[in-house]
């Protein structure tokens, strides 16, 4: 019925998720890292939704697991924005660089 | 070409060109919003493939919630902040990688060789989240709820542990 | 006491280590330390002695030390006449010159070390002539070619004396090599380590001639490096470079005989191979002569006893090889007291000096009347006067030789007994006699009792010692070193009186020589040189044996060791160092990933996660 296969989703979605990958990885300010993570699991809800359509066991499962997937990345952005905002002011700063604590 | 094709089409369109305008803009607050257009045209695509109640759900809480959460979060730690390049050496060798990845991706969804047959429509989209989540899927919706509750609670604790310096922390949760 | 003989060798190791210990804290002390420690161990192998002297069977005890599959490995000791003896000789030169040294070495700094080192030397001495097998004897063996590096080189900051010990190490390893492949050899074929064992399967025939032939050969080997016979000889000359006590009693009185003690303790297998037996008289007696005519013109008053003890060796071995068994161990021990005797007195006239050429030496009988008394002693005794002990010893050799029939032998050994006494009084004539060739003569001293009282005691066995076994009285020790079950030690020699004319005449010509050209000058030996300046040449130059191994072994194996440093300076250092850059590569990179920076952790974590699924998929074969 539908002109547009699965193959175009999911492409569209790994060419989101790469961008989100890109981003979390090389972006200075924490608060864009946190949002190209929210895009990479933007991507991964395409593909649910996408399956849950066009899978091979199509069904509810796949809309049933986004909610809980939105929900938990919600709180991570809460949590991430004020770990943040906690940082920004022991630190003054929300440059990533900046942040290499990890090394110690 | 039909009407859905070229709605599809526009959707990734503006949903790629987001994408790749956040990963060109200088400002920060400009790329939240190319974000944000990204994150609408996703919901776009949901309601392509009928789930129109995690479209919904999309457009509040990444179009809204999220999109405004990052503002706020801008605007409260450095908010004329601008993006500035990162050394040349680890730029070039994160884009080798996940440029790798993504054809790795390609090649395996290209790789797919069952036909994926469409399911037929499905009525009440909604009440059958609704089923699912309160009858099979309970005990992880109630998991998901006490992880919001503590999440909420530990994103006011981290945000206003000093409550001499400012009081913003619990504006916005 | 005889049961108790283990704890003989223990004595000077609780000294080693006391030594080493305390001796930086002990200072000058631990010179009566280490004496008091020899001594204990020296009257135990008196008592051991006498109690031998009284049994007629050897003691012997063993334990099992190793099970190798079917094979046992015992350690032990073991008391034979001939244990017995070296115990006695051993522990009485060590003795003698511990108390020595403490004149000799007075003053040094390291004087703990130098005492720590001889204990060390005593306990390998004594450890070698008590054990009952071969694997013990290769343990000490080994253990007193240490100890004699370590002394050799004691003035390490001396070139030549590094270089000596060096060069001592090396050569009696070329020997020591020998010994090793013989007792593996032995092992293999005997399968048991124990020298009783051996000759009872030398004595069944169980052991093919050529084996027995060959393992002889290969001791002998041992024993040419240990005892500096040719052609390995070079390194005891150079091994004076050591203090002068160490001199006497390693490389004079016990170390180097115990080449010839383990011919004689291995008498039965050499006495099995005809062959063997061959080699061992040719070399020895080739020793003899070829190290005898050498001592003629050497001008380092060392050096001259150096190769007197070369070709006194080279006589015993001439004796065992004539099937003397008693001949040569009867030497073996006048040669430790007259030797040691004779080194104990050059030390004394070194210490006085401070000079070893004896052409600047002379006249010093005047001002050190005890030493030059005991110098003359002992070589009246090497020269084979009698009633000194050297002149029985000599005899029995000479006799043995003469009745083993080998006329040119003979003639050799004749001809020897005839150079020593040259070259012995040509010593002493140009050290003690006539006029000093130094200015600064004056202010020369007597050595302190410390010293004379040991030269005193040798001086007294030199003269005494012989007396054990003469023709005249009796042969003592003869017919106690051969007695017990192993009767296979050879006949014992008669007595010829015109051989012991003819040693007599031939040592007194020596002498009448030396003193016509050395003391009243008629000749002059200058001008006999002159005459004869090829040979004197050759003989001042050693036969040039040093130079011969320098341009054919040690510049051969330079050109090898050249080639093997390239190879491995490009070809092995390059791939080391290229692994190494590798390395090291990786390390900067990693070291630099890990700043601490989470962005950095996630790259590397996705080029990662890329290289694995890339691998699964290779691995998988998914991609074509």
């Amino acid at each position: 019925m539908t002109s547009v296969p699965l193959n175009a989703y999911l492409i569209v979605a790994a060419i989101l998720f790469c961008i989100g990958l890109y981003g979390a990885l090389t972006k200075r300010n924490a608060v864009i890292v946190l949002l190209s993570i929210e895009l990479m699991l933007n991507a991964v809800n395409i593909n649910f939704i996408a399956f849950a359509r066009f899978g091979l066991y199509p069904g509810m499962i796949g809309q049933v697991f986004t909610v809980f997937t939105i929900s938990i990345a919600a709180v991570g952005a809460a949590v991430g924005i004020a770990i943040l905002i906690a940082l920004y002011r022991n630190r003054g700063t929300v440059n990533i660089d900046e942040m290499d604590l990890l090394k110690r | 070409m039909n009407g859905e094709l070229l709605i599809f089409l526009i959707l990734a369109v503006t949903s790629i060109g987001g994408g790749i305008l956040m990963l060109n803009l200088t400002k920060v607050v400009h790329m939240v919003m190319a974000l944000a257009f990204t994150f609408l045209s996703i919901a776009g695509f949901f309601f392509m493939l009928e789930a129109e109640f995690i479209a919904v759900a999309q457009i509040l809480i990444y179009g809204g919630a999220v999109t405004i959460m990052m503002l706020f979060g801008i605007m409260l730690t450095r908010h004329n902040d601008q993006d500035e390049s990162r050394k040349r050496g680890l730029k070039w060798i994160a884009a080798i990688g996940v440029v790798a990845f993504f054809v790795l991706i390609v090649l395996a969804i290209d790789g797919i060789n069952w036909m994926p047959e469409e399911t037929a429509f499905v009525e009440n989209n909604t009440a059958q989240i609704g089923l699912y989540l309160f009858g099979h899927y309970v005990i992880p919706f109630e998991l998901t709820s006490i992880v919001l509750l503590v999440g909420l609670v530990g994103a006011i604790i981290l945000a206003r542990r000093d409550r001499k310096l400012n009081k913003e922390g619990e504006a916005h949760d | 006491m005889i049961e108790n003989a283990w704890l003989i060798p223990l004595f000077p190791l609780v000294a080693f280590i006391l030594l080493i210990a305390f001796g930086r804290r002990l200072k000058e002390s631990s010179a009566w330390l280490g004496i008091l420690f020899t001594l204990g161990a020296f009257l135990l192998s008196v008592m051991t002695l006498f109690e031998r002297l009284r049994l007629d069977h050897s003691a012997s005890v063993v334990v099992d030390w190793l099970q190798i599959g079917d094979h046992l490995i015992t350690m032990g000791y073991e008391i034979t006449p001939l244990n017995a003896l070296m115990l006695f000789i051993v522990s009485l030169v060590s003795l003698l010159v511990h108390i020595y040294s403490r004149g000799y070495m007075d003053g040094d700094d390291r004087i703990s070390v130098f005492y720590a080192y001889l204990a060390l030397f005593t306990f390998s001495m004594l450890g070698l002539v008590i054990a009952p097998n071969l694997l013990q004897v290769y343990i000490f063996w080994e253990l007193v070619g240490v100890c004699s590096f370590l002394l050799v080189g004691f003035y390490f900051y001396k070139p030549e004396a590094k270089r000596a010990a060096r060069k001592a190490f090396i050569m009696t390893r070329i020997g020591d090599v020998g010994l090793f492949v013989a007792m593996s050899l032995l092992f293999w074929q005997v399968g048991s380590f124990e020298l009783a064992a051996i000759f009872t399967a030398v004595e069944n025939n169980e052991l093919s001639a050529g084996l027995i032939t060959l393992t002889a050969i290969l001791i002998f080997v041992a024993a040419i490096g240990k005892s500096g016979q040719f052609p390995l000889h070079t390194w005891l000359p150079d091994a004076m470079e050591g203090p002068t006590p160490v001199s006497a009693l390693i490389h004079a009185a016990t170390m180097v005989a115990a080449g010839v003690y383990l011919v004689a303790v291995m008498f039965p297998l050499f006495e099995a191979s005809p062959a063997a037996m061959n080699t061992v008289a040719y070399v020895g007696g080739f020793t003899a002569i070829f190290a005898a005519s050498i001592a003629l013109v050497q001008n380092d008053i060392k050096r001259v006893l150096a190769y007197s003890t070369v070709s006194q060796l080279g006589y015993m071995m001439l004796a065992l090889g004539a099937a003397g068994y008693v001949a040569g161990t009867f030497h073996l021990m006048t040669h430790a007291f007259f030797k040691a005797l004779l080194f104990l007195a050059a030390g004394s006239v070194i210490h006085a000096l401070h000079k070893q050429n004896i052409q600047e030496m002379g006249g010093l009988s005047a001002r050190m009347k005890w030493t030059a008394a005991l110098f003359f002693v002992g070589c009246l005794s090497i020269a084979g006067i009698p009633p000194f002990s050297g002149f029985f010893s000599k005899e029995e050799i000479l006799l043995t030789v003469w009745q083993d029939g080998r006329a040119g032998l003979f003639i050799v050994a004749v001809f020897t007994a005839f150079l020593t006494a040259f070259y012995m009084f040509r010593l002493f004539f140009l050290v003690f006699s006539g006029e000093s060739r130094s200015r600064d003569m004056n202010q020369v001293k007597e050595s302190p009792s410390v010293m004379m009282f040991p030269m005193l005691i040798l001086g007294i066995l030199a003269v005494g010692s012989g007396f054990v076994h003469t023709h005249w009285f009796g042969t003592f020790l003869g017919d106690w070193l051969i007695s017990g079950p192993a009767s296979t030690y050879g006949a014992q020699a008669h007595s010829e009186t015109w051989i012991l004319i003819l040693a007599l005449v031939v040592s007194l010509l020596g002498i009448g020589l030396a003193y016509l050209m050395y003391a009243k000058r008629t000749w002059d030996h200058r001008a006999l040189a002159e005459r004869l300046p090829l040979a004197y040449r050759v003989l001042y130059n050693k036969y040039y044996v040093d130079e011969a191994y320098r341009y054919t072994f040690v510049s051969g194996l330079r050109g090898l060791g050249i080639f093997l440093n390239f190879f491995d300076r490009y070809v092995v250092e390059g791939v080391l160092r290229l692994i190494h850059g590798i390395m090291t590569g990786i390390g900067t990179v990693g070291a630099k990933i890990q700043n601490g920076q989470v962005q950095v952790y996630g790259i590397t974590m996705v080029c990662g996660l890329v290289i694995l699924i890339i691998g699964f998929i290779m691995a998988g074969g998914y991609l074509r």
